[in-house]
């Protein structure tokens, strides 16, 4: 059944595959045109596109795309003239880093948060957290991250302008970089969250097991966290496992703002370029990564509770 | 004795003390923030604006524009013509190195231009060159280029970006420059994060002696305006690109850092479909002159340094030609052409304008308030550049007013090749006249006669107001105080850092 699940990933991918192929191009554009520019005559415009494989009917195209992606080849990327697969190798430890550490900020922040919001229920400090969810999921993300960025770097001096530094220049470099990014792009999935922690602790605590804990004379903090949060914590669980997508989508605009070098800016500029191998390429990655992503969600079940059967 | 020889320390010690002057200020690398990245480092696979702005520090050009645009030596020496116009010698300097050491010499350039020409490669670029029918070594150092027939835009291809020397044993081994230049350049490659930054470091061996000042240059790419400001601000950034209109007062107030405002050789234009309704009547076109404040609209969208033209040519070209103001702004002059045209009780226009083209796109609301005034209701569409190239630039043209730059070229045949034959430009354009002007000014060696041609030309397409003409925007770079001699290429869209110093 495990592996069966598994395989199920592959019609995933090859229709999201699909689904980009058909409108990336829907949407007009030429990557001849853009890489000639306003300089181009006719014949070298006919020439480029030939040289492209751009004259070729679609399904022509698609069925060599396809093809190309069973044997595990993404091709080469027009407007960089090197194979996609490496452009992803290159990006994808950034984007990764990201989406992790954008994760841990959502989690760190929504699981206390929703619970202490929804033992105290209605109080101040419920409706001071509820205020604030709403403000983190309307504000959009790269406003946050220029505000970040202005006060922290600018006005602080605190933590670095700009780019990236992989793990391989030390952890401090790789944290000072992330932290900031992490937090824009965390804000919203927080948020988010935490709405789902506050729901779920507050639908357990009515359950009467609640009351049997308490009943036996179980301490409060025990009540929480072995039986409320723990039971609360498959639908959160789930949604968590869906944000991850999210945070993904979110790297695009929050790389752009940061200048990460990642997945997402990679992603931008190749639609800009209309660089159909690039973007085909790295939209097949993460549609693997998410449906992988939920994949161990489902698996996870069963390990926070186990009546839940992994088969 | 003892006094000699103090004397001579003395002495010796001044020397040191004066030979590490020049010393001191070769150090410091820079950090100069552009707006994006190279595509590829390879000179000939691609023709991208932001890929031709780094190729300045790593390669070189058998010849190169002054601040004038007039072309001047860089790798050659010298060079002549022959008579006909078919044949191009060119004698190499002497003392010039590659990046992997080996001296330069006629078969790296040779090889050079083998590879631009040859189909396999795919080179944007590659019409430049098709007029060369041979390359040929004469000896070592002299290098001869056969045309098929006299091309008068010759020189100014070898100038361009893409016309960069490359080694022929990397050219022979397939090395791929995009990723590991290698060329004569004063700076040599250390590392490429592609879209996030490119550190070069100084290339000892470069032959022109003392250059270059600084010790290395980084240059990082960063998209978002207010970071860039935020950046040079916080001294992360020595230098920064394209500094937004709106940020100029804040940065000209700072004492940290200087704004230096550059003429741009681009003609920013408001084009106009010459073969649609109601824009097939000269009257019509000239009404839209008569009622765009050019000046007005330039100088609010582009910045208040920018300069008007009346033709299609920038003012820094030797090509220029000052025709005053042709058809000055005068709504009511508008409107009677207008109404002549039998238009007089307005019509609708469908004025496209390009993302992410900011100042493109409030331009655009300029001209469409101004239009309004002639009861011209022009209804703004803004579309991608890349949908913009090819349904409006390119494809059926589908638009009647639009906005947009022109960047500027080494030779005018390169802005004005293709404008009137309708089938060959994109506002549809027809003249018998400009067309042949242009082709035999492309084989008219004698610059005199050049001008003459192009300067007809020129007058011409206002005189048929094939376009509305706003000027040459105003381009800002910014620097922290102390950075010197940052400077930009006429017309190639690269920054010359031979001689910057930090």
């Amino acid at each position: 059944m495990r592996a069966a699940r598994a395989l199920a990933i592959i019609p995933t991918v090859v229709v999201t595959a699909t689904i980009v192929f058909v409108l990336i191009r829907i949407i007009p554009g030429d990557p001849a045109a853009l890489m000639l520019g306003l300089e181009a005559p006719p014949a070298q415009l006919q020439a480029l596109r030939h040289a492209l494989g751009e004259d070729r009917p679609v399904w022509v195209q698609y069925a060599a795309w396809l093809g190309g992606l069973a044997r595990g080849q993404l091709g080469e990327s027009i407007r960089y003239h090197a194979p996609v697969a490496a452009l992803i190798a290159e990006r994808l430890p950034v984007t990764l880093s990201l989406a992790l550490a954008a994760m841990a900020v959502t989690v760190a922040v929504a699981l206390p948060l929703g619970l202490l919001a929804a033992v105290r229920a209605w109080s101040l400090f419920d409706l001071g957290v509820l205020a604030a969810t709403q403000a983190g999921l309307a504000v959009p993300n790269f406003w946050i991250g220029i505000l970040l960025l202005l006060f922290f770097s600018v006005t602080l001096g605190w933590l670095p302008l700009q780019g990236y530094a992989p793990l391989a220049a030390g952890a401090g470099a790789w944290a000072a970089h992330l932290v900031l990014p992490a937090v824009t792009l965390g804000a919203a999935r927080a948020a988010q969250l935490m709405r789902f922690v506050r729901g779920a602790v507050l639908e357990e605590l009515a359950h009467d097991y609640v009351r049997t804990a308490r009943g036996k004379g179980l301490a409060e903090r025990a009540v929480l966290l072995g039986h409320v949060l723990r039971n609360a914590l498959i639908p959160v669980l789930t949604i968590a496992g869906l944000q991850f997508g999210y945070l993904l989508g979110g790297a695009i605009v929050v790389e752009q703002v940061f200048g990460l070098p990642g997945l997402g800016r990679l992603v931008l500029q190749g639609i800009y370029a209309r660089d159909l191998p690039v973007v085909q390429g790295a939209v097949v990655v993460l549609a693997l990564l998410v449906s992988a992503l939920n994949t161990i969600v489902d698996l996870l079940y069963s390990v926070v509770d186990p009546r839940v059967s992994a088969g | 004795m003892t006094g000699r020889l103090l004397a001579l320390l003395l002495a010796a010690a001044c020397a040191t003390a004066l030979s590490s002057q020049p010393a001191e200020s070769l150090g410091g690398r820079l950090t100069f923030a552009i707006s994006g990245g190279p595509d590829t480092l390879d000179p000939q696979r691609t023709s991208a604006t932001l890929a031709f702005q780094v190729m300045k520090s790593l390669y070189d050009t058998l010849v190169e524009p002054d601040d004038r645009g007039v072309l001047v030596s860089d790798l050659a020496a010298s060079w002549t013509m022959a008579p006909d116009g078919k044949q191009w010698t060119f004698k190499l300097k002497p003392g010039v190195r590659f990046h992997n050491g080996r001296p330069l010499d006629a078969q790296d350039v040779v090889a050079t231009f083998t590879r631009i020409v040859d189909p396999a490669l795919g080179s944007p670029k590659r019409n430049d060159f098709a007029a060369i029918d041979r390359v040929e070594p004469v000896d070592a150092t002299t290098v001869r280029f056969a045309l098929k027939q006299p091309f008068a835009p010759f020189l100014a291809a070898l100038g361009q970006g893409w016309g960069a020397i490359l080694p022929k044993e990397a050219i022979a081994s397939g090395t791929d420059f995009g990723k590991t230049p290698i060329g004569t350049g004063p700076f040599k490659i250390e590392e490429w994060s592609r879209d996030s930054f490119l550190r070069l470091g100084r290339f000892d061996a470069y032959f022109v002696r003392g250059e270059p000042a600084l010790e290395g240059v980084t240059f990082r790419f960063v998209s978002e305006g207010p970071v860039k400001t935020a950046g040079l601000l916080t001294g992360e950034f020595d230098v920064v690109d394209n500094v937004d209109p709106l940020d100029v007062p804040r940065l000209e107030k700072d004492a940290r850092v200087s704004i230096r405002p550059r003429q741009n050789a681009t003609v920013n234009v408001v084009a106009i479909n010459n073969g649609r309704k109601p824009f097939t009547d000269v009257r019509v076109r000239r009404a839209l002159w008569h009622a765009i404040d050019r000046k007005a609209v330039l100088k609010t969208a582009y910045g208040a340094g920018s300069t008007p033209v009346a033709v299609f040519m920038d003012v820094q070209s030797p090509y220029y030609v000052d025709l005053g103001d042709p058809y000055p702004y005068s709504p009511a002059k508008a409107k009677e052409l207008l109404a002549e045209a039998g238009l007089g009780s307005g019509f609708t226009a469908d004025l496209v304008l390009p993302q992410p083209y900011a100042s493109h796109i409030k331009a655009g609301e300029l001209v469409q308030a101004m239009l309004a005034q002639v009861g011209v209701q022009a209804k703004i569409r803004v579309v991608e550049f890349g949908f913009w190239l090819s349904r409006i630039f390119t494809g059926a043209h589908d638009y009647d007013l639009t906005i947009i730059g022109h960047t500027g070229k080494l030779d005018p045949d390169g802005r004005l090749a293709g404008f009137g034959n309708p089938a060959t430009n994109y506002v549809n354009y027809t003249s018998s006249r400009v067309v042949a002007l242009v082709d035999a000014g492309r084989f008219t060696l004698r610059a005199d006669l050049r001008r003459r041609t192009y300067t007809e030309v020129l007058r011409l397409m206002t005189e048929d107001a094939m376009m509305v003409f706003l000027g040459d925007p105003e381009d800002r770079l910014a620097t922290r105080k102390g950075v010197q001699n940052v400077k930009e290429m006429y017309a190639i869209d690269t920054y010359d850092l031979r001689t910057a110093a930090k």
